[in-house]
């Protein structure tokens, strides 16, 4: 028997580190330790209702578990083979326990093949890797084919770049193969840098040898013997399980010199990044492991003929390369049959926002976005009503209600006016406000702007002001005209992939969302309510008993009235705190 | 030459060079697209986005500055979308931007905000920002200030530091708006920034201004541009003099042509001061009763002109001496030389190169039949290997070494050898560092090492050297005894660097050496060059493309000086004195009777000192020359001036020489008079005259040819240096086809025979300048240095220059921004030594040994070996030449300026 804990970062920080010591322990105690394993995974996705802990062979699958629950777990399902009703996950509108994963709303539609790993191996053990058909691949591909027919498969396959430009792999493979050179370097683009996004870290945290396998099969490929992952420094857990990894790896001859015998040799070290959004761009990207400010450069060159040290660079993100293996495992034909017609395969999301089911799916191409978020997120939390959607991360836009049966690919969403980006999915209901949506994502931007063009420098600091402006009710009508004006320019002189796909947030809500963006500049008026500035407080003359309650909790002495008379908020000192209204049994103050 | 090809841009067809540059194409065309990072001199960046066009069949709106051109291009530069762009560009741009302008520095935003119609605050569409921002003002460094208020973060200023200048000193700190530029860690004045200006001179937003003058400099009231050459070191900048109210008021480097294309360093920048200093001699000075009085002109000129023609009816004209000066113009030298040869009737006229490179021109004349560098300073850039010994580049030619570091940044491969550390051993492959006064035992061992190894370039012997193979087996046979052990031994140069070394250089597919002071100022100077030379020859690494020995020269002109004939065996063009066949041509040319013209060499610098010392010279000329500080073994150069019986000292300020003279006499500086200066890479480069002389100084070839007069003897009638100089070329056959209009815009490189030649800019292709063309091998032999460490002197002290001040510091030391850098003597010591003395950083230290002493402050270094010492010789008050002496090379009468024993004991 095998208990899977999950190990992924997010139920660590709910202490599933701790439920696998007690599991242990437990385990121990009784005996068992010798023929029940505890093995800590990868990410099983349903962040949601983790800590999860699943167990093998039967498949059950708890949700919520706490260290406290280990001992009922022994007891109950190891020893006397009951299942732990009570972690047993509900289906929240069925009502019913479904004790499978295979059978959750969750998990039914999600397709798993970048993620085929998490949550069902050990990631610390490249046995386990072994044990699914890991380094098969590779072995095959050294050992029988030129690198250029296993190029051919790679563009066969139609696999495009995941990390949100979706430039097609095999074609980048074949650029750089063709470049000639005394070194050339495959690079694994592990900055993952959009808010909220956490499929690379998954990735790597639960499955490290998929990558580490697809880079050396990229090195053969286009003539390299060197690998470098640049992986921002604020994923200790995934650069641990990485480093595991490759000590595993060399160990068994799968890295380093003449693998399995072969003339073949390749190796790979670790990068890390400081946390710049600007380094996944790639020639930041590059810049950054040379030794150089983490800052964008002309294309061309292109990495494929000038990368890192001036030598031919391949540059892959995380979940492309996760792909690869199994591509060469079952064939370019079986790959390109999963997707749409020009996105083939499936794509990871990190599911996030006022949905019901917030963590990480994987979903073949062409999956809708309504099947996403009702089906597999399970809908807007407490029956709220959907608002948009928000994919492609900062660099994205946000879709609304109309483009909800839109299939999910690459070209589908640039033409609905979002972008796929690294695969952010955020979920908003009735209550966001799209302009302070658009203005967070400005924030972000700014922040991270390295620079050094001067629309993105400028031009967007200059956006974030005036977005600024209207949620605080200083905007005017022509704001809006500005804005896309402002907009459109920046898109169009940036210098790199930052600054050409910063304005969308603010494109994209103009266009799905101008009634909101009118309300903040002609009425003053937040219709979500949620820019503090356009609120006012006020108490209801009828409802309010004097009871002062709400007078003594003001901050700043902005409630006056005398006792069991009804009391009054002086807007112009009221700092919209809302310690009244949270305060008030009688429903007197609402916000207008 | 790459492909021709034919763009258009909007609708004009351009004719360009494939892989051009579109926006340079563009701009050279006249088609002005905007731009603010662009910069011809340094890479693309692609940051200020103004530069926007499109292009045919592509998407989108491109930038021109990153674009290739390739035939069939269609490109639109100008339309109303593009307008728009920009228009908002600059808007940002202005939004982030301090607009206080002060008329002191060129704005190039300004310009574009004005052709936006976005001067005016109303008219732009996002409101200033700069203030909310917070930026810095940076105002620590000697030369200039930053404030990032007016930055536009266009990387000029980074890549200029990086590219051009090869100092990486600059770069961002912070990101997005906040961004700005910080030197090293982040204060400029603690930062490594030697102050060139590069950034100051490329910024287009007066971001970088310098610090000099900012407070009178006004530029729209500027009266002139001056183009003209840098009067410090030998690499000949071209730099454009600034003047408002008759005074320097700034110094910008010239772009686009040779040898400098708009780099300086930060004496040629910053060290123009000295030219309007208070201390300028104003008038001429007579010596009375041992007090220096004001004289008239007409009273000092004829009391000169009487004395030196008494001492030479009653003692003979060998009785009369001349020093000429490498500071002074090819005019003037040309002039003083024809004086020295017409009126005093000899050939006793020399300078300061015999203190310089005298051993190494002998040597190279003796070898290859030149003395003057083979290639030119884009070469430095160009070579595959460059071996650069006895020679501190960076801070004595920091332009050259500008070059050196992009050739390294290329993949040039670089050797110093120094018995000290220089600031180029940083970016070198391979530091050799051989006790002071092996060196010939060194490259001994180095050829020795080639010959082994199989790297002898055995056509280039057989064809081109002198007794081919056999001249060879020669000096196989000398050197055969230099195993690595034996060199190791001497030099302490451990073997497998000195191996590694000699394959470096002999493999390289092209190799250029450098050479220095190091090696030619030694008893054994000649020597050095020589074996030095047998290592060029043997690998054959001369006589290509890029491939050579190259000397640059310490002074603005010493080059140019020697070229037209100050020297005591050489009349202008290296023509031996005794060369009738030329003493007959200059007699014609110069109109005298050629019986009168000396056959005899005359005495060298030191030569006559040492006769004056004797009673042997009585009448000194001295032009632009300060002897007292910069000749050997001050004591006796101090009893030699004093025994002479007239001594006229001609300058631009009293100096350390001036005391002992009888006439003191007020001549012009570089900025003040017009000339031509000929620079390391032999290039002729004009000198114009940008403000007036102060007082009643005159130019030196006035003042020299108003003595000849008062002496009976006429020196020709000129009415200005064009003139001179017009007949200077026809005195120096390689100058013949050079003339005062062709070099009007650039330089040209001698030798130019005639006046539809081009010019040369690498030596000896076809040829060696020998009477045979070929190249000749001198073998020579390891002797140990004569003077030796001893149980009282154990310390070898030597010598050398620093980047902020300039051989005796008469000029340098008289600009506050060069002083503010460096303004102090020091000693340095290795630690060990310290340590074993008792001694620490600071301390106040006597240096002394039988010749004299001085005192000066300790620093703890690690630069020097143990048992050697190093100072910079700029310093009166700490003067080394105190304790070198005055034995002399054998063949080239340089002096051992490197090698002192010494001791050293705390004050």
């Amino acid at each position: 028997m095998h208990l899977l804990v999950c190990g992924g970062t997010g139920c660590r920080a709910s202490e599933s580190a701790g439920i696998e010591a007690k599991l242990k322990s437990e385990l121990e105690k009784r005996s068992l330790d010798q023929s029940v394993q505890v093995i800590s995974t990868g990410c099983f996705g349903f962040c949601e209702k983790g800590p999860i802990v699943k167990v093998m062979p039967d498949n059950t699958f708890y949700t919520q578990v706490t260290p406290a629950d280990a001992e009922t777990i022994v007891a109950e399902h190891v020893v006397k083979g009951r299942r732990v009703e009570s972690l047993i996950y509900t289906d929240p509108s069925s009502k019913e326990k479904v004790e499978e994963s295979a059978k959750m709303g969750f998990y039914k539609k999600q397709l798993r093949i970048a993620l085929r790993n998490c949550g069902f191996i050990n990631p610390e053990n490249v046995d386990e890797y072994i044990a699914r058909d890991g380094y098969l691949a590779l072995g095959n591909i050294i050992t029988g084919m030129k690198p250029q027919e296993a190029i051919e498969i790679m563009k066969e396959s139609g696999l495009r770049g995941r990390g949100g430009a979706g430039f097609p792999t095999g074609l980048k493979w074949d650029l750089t193969a063709r470049t000639e050179a005394d070194q050339k370097y495959v690079v694994c683009n592990a900055d993952e840098g959009d808010p909220g996004a956490f499929m690379d870290r998954s990735i790597l945290e639960g499955d490290p040898h998929s990558v580490l396998e697809a880079m050396a099969i990229c090195g053969y490929c286009i003539g390299s013997d060197k690998g470098l992952i640049y992986i921002r420094a604020e994923y200790p857990l995934a650069i641990e399980r990485l480093k595991i990894a490759l000590s595993q790896a060399r160990e068994y001859g799968l890295l380093g010199n003449n693998i399995m015998g072969t003339e073949f040799s390749f190796d790979i070290e670790l990068r890390y990044g400081a946390g710049a959004f600007v380094c996944g761009e790639e020639t930041a990207l590059i810049h950054s492991m040379e030794g150089l400010r983490g800052e964008p450069t002309l294309k061309p060159p292109f990495p494929s003929e000038s990368g890192y040290n001036g030598k031919p660079t391949n540059v892959n993100n995380v979940e492309t390369l996760a792909n690869i293996p199994v591509i060469y495992l079952k064939g370019a034909k079986w790959f390109s049959s999963i997707g749409t017609e020009k996105s083939k395969g499936t794509k990871v999301f990190a599911l996030a926002g006022k949905i019901n089911n917030v963590g990480l799916i994987e979903v073949p191409m062409g999956t809708t976005l309504r099947e996403v978020i009702f089906e597999i997120g399970g809908g807007i939390k407490d029956g709220k009503k959907f608002k948009s959607v928000q994919t492609g991360g900062p660099s994205g836009g946000c879709l609304t209600e109309k483009h909800l049966d839109t299939p999910i690919d690459f070209d589908n969403l640039i033409a609905a006016g979002s972008m796929m980006g690294s695969g952010g999915m955020i979920v908003m209901d009735e209550d966001d406000c799209m302009v302070s949506m658009a203005r967070y994502y400005l924030e972000f931007t700014v922040e991270e702007s390295c620079g050094k063009c001067a629309p993105c420098r400028i031009g967007n600091k200059r956006l974030h002001e005036l977005l600024d402006h209207i949620c605080k009710g200083n905007g005017k009508l022509e704001d809006l005209d500005r804005l896309v004006n402002m907009s459109n320019v920046i898109k169009d002189t940036s210098l790199c992939g930052l600054g050409q796909s910063s304005p969308n947030p603010v494109l994209s809500t103009i266009n799905n969302f101008k009634d909101e963006y009118d309300a903040h500049v002609t009425d003053k008026k937040c219709p979500a309510g949620q820019c503090r500035d356009l609120m006012e407080y006020f108490i209801i003359e009828e409802n309010c008993v004097g009871c002062t309650a709400c007078a003594r909790v003001c901050p700043v002495a902005a409630i006056t009235g005398e006792r069991k008379e009804p009391h009054l908020i002086n807007p112009a000192i009221c700092i919209k705190c809302g310690a009244c209204m949270e305060k008030c049994k009688f429903d007197a103050i609402i916000i207008q | 030459m790459s492909e021709k090809i034919s763009i258009s841009i909007d609708g004009k067809e351009i004719a360009a060079e494939a892989g051009a540059n579109l926006l340079q194409v563009a701009r050279d065309n006249g088609i002005d697209i905007p731009g603010l990072c662009y910069h011809r001199r340094i890479t693309p960046t692609g940051a200020c986005r103004l530069c926007v066009v499109k292009v045919e069949g592509q998407r989108g709106l491109l930038m021109s500055c990153t674009l290739q051109v390739a035939e069939g291009m269609v490109v639109t530069a100008f339309d109303r979308e593009l307008q728009e762009s920009r228009r908002h560009t600059v808007d940002y741009l202005l939004a982030e931007h301090n607009d206080h302008d002060d008329g002191t520095y060129h704005d190039e935003l300004r310009i574009l905000a004005s052709e936006y119609d976005l001067l005016d605050p109303a008219q732009r569409k996002v409101p200033n920002i700069f203030r909310s921002i917070g930026y810095r003002v940076d105002d620590t460094s000697p030369v200039l200030t930053y404030d990032a208020s007016k930055c536009i973060k266009c990387f000029r200023c980074i890549k200029g530091c990086d590219e051009i200048q090869g100092k990486n000193v600059l770069s961002f700190s912070e990101r997005g708006i906040v961004s700005h530029i910080i030197a090293g860690f982040d204060i400029w004045s603690e930062s490594e920034c030697d102050g060139c200006g590069e950034c100051i001179q490329l910024c287009p937003t007066g971001a970088i201004v310098e610090k000099p003058h900012r407070e009178t400099i006004k530029l729209d009231q500027i009266e002139k541009r001056v183009k003209t050459t840098c009067p410090y070191c030998g690499v000949g900048c071209q730099i454009e003099l600034l003047v408002q109210d008759g005074m320097i008021v700034r110094a910008n480097g010239v772009e686009g042509v040779s040898p400098n294309d708009g780099r300086l360093c930060v004496k040629g920048r910053f060290g123009s001061d000295y030219v309007a200093n208070r201390d300028r001699l104003k008038s001429p000075l007579i010596k009375r009763n041992g007090k220096f009085e004001e004289a008239s002109w007409e009273e000092a000129l004829a009391l000169i002109a009487s004395k030196f023609s008494d001492i030479k009816e009653n003692h003979g004209r060998n009785a009369l001496a001349g020093y000429a000066s490498a500071k002074c113009t090819n005019e003037d030298n040309y002039i003083f030389q024809k004086f020295i040869r017409i009126a005093f009737g000899n050939n006793n006229i020399d300078y300061c190169t015999r203190l310089c490179h005298a051993s190494t021109v002998v040597a190279m004349l003796r070898s290859i039949g030149d003395g003057a560098g083979s290639n030119s300073i884009e070469d430095f850039a160009l070579t595959d290997c460059l071996f650069v010994t006895g020679n501190n580049i960076i801070e004595t030619h920091p332009v050259t070494a500008t070059y050196v570091k992009q050739g390294r940044a290329k993949g040039m491969k670089i050797i110093v050898c120094d018995p000290k550390w220089t600031p180029l051993v940083k970016y070198a492959d391979i530091w050799l560092q051989p006790k002071l006064g092996t060196d010939v035992a060194l490259l001994n061992g180095m050829i020795r090492q080639i010959i082994k190894d199989g790297n002898t370039d055995t056509n280039f012997i057989s064809e081109r050297i002198k007794g081919g193979m056999e001249a060879f087996e020669e000096l196989k046979e000398l050197v055969e005894k230099y195993t690595p052990q034996i060199v190791e031994h001497i030099t302490t140069v451990p073997s497998d660097i000195m191996i590694r070394a000699s394959r470096m250089y002999a493999e390289a597919s092209t190799a250029m050496i450098a050479t220095g002071m190091g090696l030619s100022q030694q008893v054994t100077g000649t020597h050095n060059v020589f074996s030095l030379i047998n290592m060029m020859l043997v690998a054959g690494q001369i006589g290509r493309e890029h491939c050579g020995i190259n000397p640059p020269r310490g002074q603005n002109n010493v080059q140019g000086a020697t070229d037209v004939g100050c020297s005591p065996v050489n009349y202008p063009g290296y023509i031996p004195v005794g060369d009738s066949d030329n003493r007959r041509r200059m007699a014609a040319l110069w109109n005298v009777p050629y019986e009168e013209l000396d056959a005899e060499p005359g005495l060298s610098t030191v030569e006559i000192m040492h006769a004056a010392h004797r009673g042997e010279v009585k009448g000194l000329y001295i032009m632009g020359e300060n002897p007292m500080v910069t000749d050997p073994d001050t004591n006796h150069t101090r009893e030699a001036l004093e025994k002479l019986d007239f001594l006229v000292v001609q300058d631009i300020f009293e100096t350390e020489t001036t005391p002992y003279a009888d006439v003191i006499l007020p001549a012009s500086s570089y900025a003040e008079k017009d000339g031509t200066f000929v620079n390391s890479d032999r290039r002729v480069l004009r000198v114009r005259k940008a403000v007036e002389m102060p007082g009643e100084a005159r130019e030196d070839w006035r003042i020299i040819a108003e003595i000849a007069a008062r002496m009976g003897y006429s020196l020709g009638s000129y009415s200005d240096a064009g003139e001179i100089f017009d007949e200077l070329a026809q005195a120096v056959p390689m100058m013949r086809g050079i003339s005062w209009k062709r070099i009007d815009h650039q330089g040209i490189q001698w030798p130019c025979h005639d006046p539809g030649h081009p010019g040369t800019s690498t030596l000896f292709l076809g040829k060696f300048n020998t009477p045979d063309g070929k190249a000749v091998l001198n073998p020579v032999d390891y002797t140990e240095q004569t003077e030796k460490p001893t149980a009282e002197y154990p310390f070898m002290l030597n010598s050398g220059r620093i980047l902020y001040q300039y051989h005796s510091s008469t000029m340098s030391r008289r600009n506050k921004a060069l002083n503010d850098f460096a303004n102090e003597a020091y000693v340095l010591m290795n630690l060990v030594d310290a340590d074993r003395l008792g001694l620490r950083d600071g301390d106040r230290v006597r240096l002394s040994n039988s010749r004299g002493e001085l005192e000066t402050i300790l620093r703890e270094s690690t630069e020097v070996a143990v048992g050697e010492l190093f100072m910079p010789w700029h310093f009166s008050e700490a003067m080394v030449n105190n304790l070198t002496r005055a034995e002399l090379d054998p063949y080239s009468r340089i002096a051992p300026f490197k090698l002192s024993a010494c001791m050293v004991e705390k004050v």
